[in-house]
């Protein structure tokens, strides 16, 4: 006969170690598990695009820049696809076949298929920058790629098939190393003209390496001339002008490389801000007619808190702190901080990096593409940033920096700082790689927002957002009509309850890439939206009240209604 | 009858021209050739030591220091030349930590030497080894301090550099590092108080201004900003970040004019800096700075062995930072002044003599040469060498002090000592200048003004024997009038 007090402790002990187990899974659950995860669903998806350099070991400067991608729904069937960009043999490269930029079309359910042959957006340049944008308001968005080389124009037939018409359009722009693309209505005449952004002055004949005691590396952007960008205004028939000279934009010489076209002063035009690798950031401000004064150091985005440049690589805005105010994220080189520059009001921003704690996690990395998105929707932007070092030895010369490198997630915890949550983010945050460009948006049409990831010399990353406490939501995607297409330019402003948020509708952001231009809006707790607020650009301003929550919404121009 | 015509064939024909000699006289030859042999060898090194000139000499030692006991690297290519440089130092290092067993030091040293080749993981496991034999290195916290911040652990980096502030609270720059960690992490109101503490010791200390500009900018308290920003320019007129924080201290507090004042000259300022920026980067030799890190090894190596009573080990290691850097005037300072002493007068004075080629307008490398050629009794290198110091500094007393010294000393030039001696006196009224006056008087037959002289140094130095034996020789002789 079992003794009664040893009846007791069995059941007693068995009671103790099913609440030690519930409180290990809770703490390992909570500790594996922020409110924001991402899962690594790259292998799931059928994608096999493997990113080349072209390099043949001479570290030529383009090959460690190279490069951005964009997410659009190039067929309109209303999920995200996802095109490429991919180096090219550079001398002394060779290559069994020429390698090229790829198409992935969105099949749902995290399946991807390579369309690039059947599209025929298969180009062999050398990509560093990407654009997508309705440039001839025939609505289906077009692509306008940046390379190291004459530039392409791709026109989206509707069909699912492109067409290179670069010469026709005269968008070519000569033999030069690019880097961002945007499509901007600069002037608020209805149509998309272009931004391209110019990298650096560099040939064969100027190349150099360097080394850092004794190790080769890459020369600096330094070591070669800068370059003014150029800017192209549509005609309205196909074909684009180019008036860098008379808008003022061909008066500065830079190292360009990401940026953003945003209207940072809330003037109802659009301005160009440009990271300009190991120089000051240029900001365009835009006088409404597609002239442009450069005004980066009155008004604070030049340089950091101290003055000094940055190697600045990406940049993107977002209102982080939900002033109603957009502010700016800037990545760059290694021993910098990626710097946040807040609007104060009046046109000045404040490097507030220190004070926000939204530099974490970045000193001893490159960083490159990056965005402020709300994971978790809870009414906060927080910040993604792509890591991975421009030399491919670093560790060689400086065992505190790194060549692959883990990305970074930034959670806003809602009182004006950050938060690094980059080991508690799932396994989507563990791997180290060599990121360049980076794209946000959501991937299958789920309420939040995932992340695509070129990486140089390797394949993609494709991480899925699981993040598990999520608030609601709304999406909201802009038809012009009067003005362009896809609402290019045009701001958004979204009141639920005491929440009020701001976005803009862009082409071309981050590091050299395209995303994001179904506009996402986190709500936390709010189960409906107030209002939705949409100034055209060089149109009107539409009013939208008493929307439900967790829908993508789509606003015609003009019509007064949401779909 | 035939063998015998044959072998009377065979005698030898005595020639009437030739006639061998003896070998008395073989002997003598031998004799007298040998003996112009070493009469030509005596005669040579006799030239050799007394009729060779300097040149020769500095050739020699010249030689001596390039060839050194380290590798011929100018053959090589510059990565080759790096790579040789590199295993040179580490095995310097390892020789180093052989020899100096349980040494900091040494062993801070061998950690400098990782960090330098970007190994900082072994760099942090010697300099850890170091404060476990010497916990009270500042140097050693400061530098972990560094690398802590450079992987981004401010809190560890503010740690560490504490631990080094409370060693030496003297050593520079550790309370403006721990601010800038403190800043790092937003905790600005603290690193105002570490900012404010280190300006009440180091009141000129720019970085510290400027740094306290930029914490009070963050707080938004912009007028003390500003104060700040402008003492660091105060300090540092072509400090072109204090400006540039003045210019946006200015904007915030609405003061248009001084803020478009401020953000002209920080444009100039930057565009100056960026030049110059360039100009380096352009400059750059990767093979040159290894070549500067490794002399630096090396002489650090070579104060050890100094330090440690072993002045040859000393120079040949100096030798080699020298060899390797051979403008470093500082290198060169210390190998001499090694040379000195050792006792290796000649080589000093080589030494100098190329310090004097590297650096023309310096006097004090004339007056090092002038002493030792003086002491070497090599009058007019002597002579020559002080009249340059005279010449490049015509304000300062030594030259003509020493000038006038080694003309009382070698008897020469006498009539122009007590001029010399007296514009020693005129720069600086020591008992010595005084003495030399005094001396100087005496030789020119002036025993008056001789005596006055002496009897001042005596009275400024009563101690001194020698100028009491003077003053005495001077009275005797009055006294003789």
């Amino acid at each position: 006969m079992t003794p009664v007090y040893f009846k007791n402790f069995k059941t007693e002990f068995k009671q103790l170690i099913i609440v030690f187990l519930m409180m290990l899974y809770a703490c390992v659950y909570t500790h594996a598990n922020s409110s924001i995860v991402f899962r690594d669903v790259t292998e799931e998806t059928g994608i096999t695009f493997k990113h080349t350099d072209g390099s043949s070991g001479k570290r030529y400067i383009v090959e460690s820049v190279s490069a951005g991608l964009a997410l659009f729904d190039y067929d309109r069937d209303g999920d995200e696809d996802i095109y490429f960009l991919n180096g090219a043999a550079l001398k002394g490269a060779k290559y069994v076949s020429a390698p090229k930029n790829a198409l992935y079309r969105n099949g749902g359910g995290w399946k991807f298929t390579d369309v690039t042959e059947k599209a025929g957006v298969g180009d062999t340049g050398f990509g560093l920058g990407v654009a997508a944008g309705d440039y001839d308001n025939d609505g289906d968005p077009d692509l306008y790629i940046n390379n190291y080389g004459p530039n392409v124009l791709y026109r989206n037939n509707g069909d699912g098939t492109f067409t290179d018409v670069t010469k026709r359009a005269g968008v070519a722009n000569g033999h030069k190393v690019g880097a961002a693309a945007f499509f901007l209505d600069m002037d608020k005449d209805g149509d998309l003209d272009l931004f391209v952004a110019n990298y650096l002055d560099f040939t064969y004949q100027n190349h150099l390496m360097r080394t850092s005691k004794g190790i080769p590396k890459y020369a600096g952007p330094m070591d070669y001339p800068p370059m003014p960008n150029d800017l192209f205004r549509n005609n309205g028939d196909g074909t684009f002008t180019n008036v860098s000279k008379e808008s003022g934009v061909a008066d500065h010489k830079g190292w360009g490389m990401g940026g953003v076209c945003a209207d940072y002063d809330n003037d109802g035009d659009t301005d160009v801000y440009i990271a300009n690798d190991v120089a000051g950031n240029f900001l365009f401000e835009n006088d409404g007619t597609g002239k442009f004064k450069e005004v980066g150091l009155v008004t604070g985005l030049a340089y950091d808190l101290q003055g000094n440049e940055h190697g600045s690589m990406g940049i993107d805005c977002g209102d982080y702190d939900n002033d109603g105010k957009l502010d700016f994220y800037q990545t760059c080189y290694s021993k910098e901080l990626a710097t946040l520059f807040r609007n104060l009001g009046d046109n000045l921003f404040e490097d507030v990096t220190m004070l926000t704690g939204a530099g974490a996690g970045t000193l001893p990395h490159v960083t490159w593409g990056n965005s402020f998105v709300d994971f978790d929707n809870d009414g906060h932007r927080d910040i993604f940033i792509a890591c991975g070092h421009l030399q491919d030895n670093v560790e060689l010369y400086n065992d505190k920096e790194t060549t692959f490198a883990q990305n970074v997630i930034l959670k806003n915890t809602g009182d004006g700082k950050f938060v690094n949550v980059s080991e508690d983010s799932g396994d989507g945050m563990k791997a180290k790689l060599r990121s360049r460009g980076a794209a946000f948006d959501d991937m299958d049409n789920d309420g939040d927002i995932d992340v695509v990831i070129l990486n140089s010399r390797g394949g993609p990353t494709i991480l899925r957002n699981d993040s598990p406490s999520k608030g609601h939501w709304v999406q909201v995607r802009l038809r012009g009509v009067r003005t362009n297409h896809d609402g290019v330019g045009a701001r958004v402003k979204v009141v639920a309850g005491d929440l009020t948020l701001i976005d803009e509708v862009h082409s071309g952001r981050g590091y050299q890439s395209h995303y994001g231009m179904r506009l996402h809006f986190g709500l936390g707790g709010r189960k409906k939206v107030d209002r939705i607020e949409v100034r055209w650009i060089g149109g009107e301003v539409e009013i939208f009240q008493n929307i439900s929550a967790n829908r993508l919404v789509t606003i015609t121009e003009g019509t007064g209604r949401t779909e | 009858m035939a063998k015998q015509i044959k072998r009377r064939k065979r005698k030898t024909k005595k020639s009437s021209h030739f006639q061998p000699p003896s070998t008395t006289e073989k002997r003598h030859k031998w004799i007298l050739l040998s003996a112009i042999i070493v009469c030509i060898a005596i005669a040579g090194l006799f030239w050799m030591k007394y009729f060779s000139g300097p040149d020769e000499k500095s050739q020699k030692t010249k030689l001596r220091i390039d060839s050194t006991t380290g590798p011929d690297i100018s053959v090589l290519t510059d990565e080759e030349k790096i790579a040789a440089l590199k295993t040179e130092q580490m095995q310097l290092a390892q020789q180093l930590l052989r020899d100096f067993p349980g040494s900091d030091a040494t062993v801070a040293l061998v950690g400098s030497v990782y960090e330098q080749h970007g190994n900082n993981i072994e760099a942090v496991k010697f300099f850890n080894k170091a404060l476990e034999l010497n916990p009270n290195r500042a140097d050693v916290y400061s530098a972990l301090g560094w690398i802590a911040f450079m992987k981004e652990e401010y809190e560890e980096a503010i740690t560490l550099r504490r631990r080094a502030l409370e060693i030496d609270a003297n050593l520079p720059g550790l309370r403006s590092a721990i601010a800038s960690a403190m800043m790092m992490v937003g905790r600005h109101t603290e690193a105002i108080e570490q900012l404010e503490q280190n300006v009440q010791f180091f009141p000129k200390s720019v970085h510290s201004h400027f740094l306290l500009g930029q914490a009070y900018l963050q707080q938004k308290d912009y007028e003390n900003a500003k104060k700040h920003y402008k003492r660091a320019i105060e300090l540092d007129k072509n400090h072109v970040n204090a400006y540039y924080g003045l210019f946006t201290a200015c904007s915030r507090l609405k003061q248009q004019d001084e803020a478009s004042e401020y953000q002209a000259i920080f444009k100039n300022l930057k565009a100056e800096e960026r030049k110059g920026l360039k100009d380096r980067k352009v400059a750059f030799d990767d093979a040159i700075e290894m070549q500067k890190a490794v002399a630096e090894t090396y002489m650090h190596a070579g104060k050890m062995y100094q330090d440690q009573g072993k002045p040859e080990k000393a120079q040949d290691l100096m030798e080699r930072a020298v060899a390797l850097e051979q403008k470093n005037t500082l290198y060169l300072m210390e190998l001499a002044s090694s040379y000195g002493m050792s006792n290796r007068m000649t080589e000093a004075l080589e030494v100098h003599k190329t310090i004097s080629e590297i650096e023309p307008q310096n006097p004090v490398c004339f007056l090092n040469i002038g002493v030792i050629s003086a002491q070497l009794k090599r009058f007019e290198d002597a002579e020559e060498a002080l009249l340059t110091v005279i010449k490049l500094a015509p304000k300062e007393s030594s030259g003509y002090r020493l000038l006038a010294q080694l003309y009382l000393e070698a008897q020469r030039n006498l009539p122009k000592t007590r001029e010399l001696a007296e514009k020693a006196l005129a720069f600086e009224a020591t008992a010595f200048n005084y003495f030399l006056l005094g001396w100087a008087c005496d030789v020119n037959g002036d025993t008056a003004d001789a005596f006055s002289a002496l009897k001042r140094a005596v009275e400024l130095d009563p101690k001194n024997p020698k100028y009491q034996q003077m003053l005495m020789y001077i009275k005797e002789k009055e006294l003789i009038k």
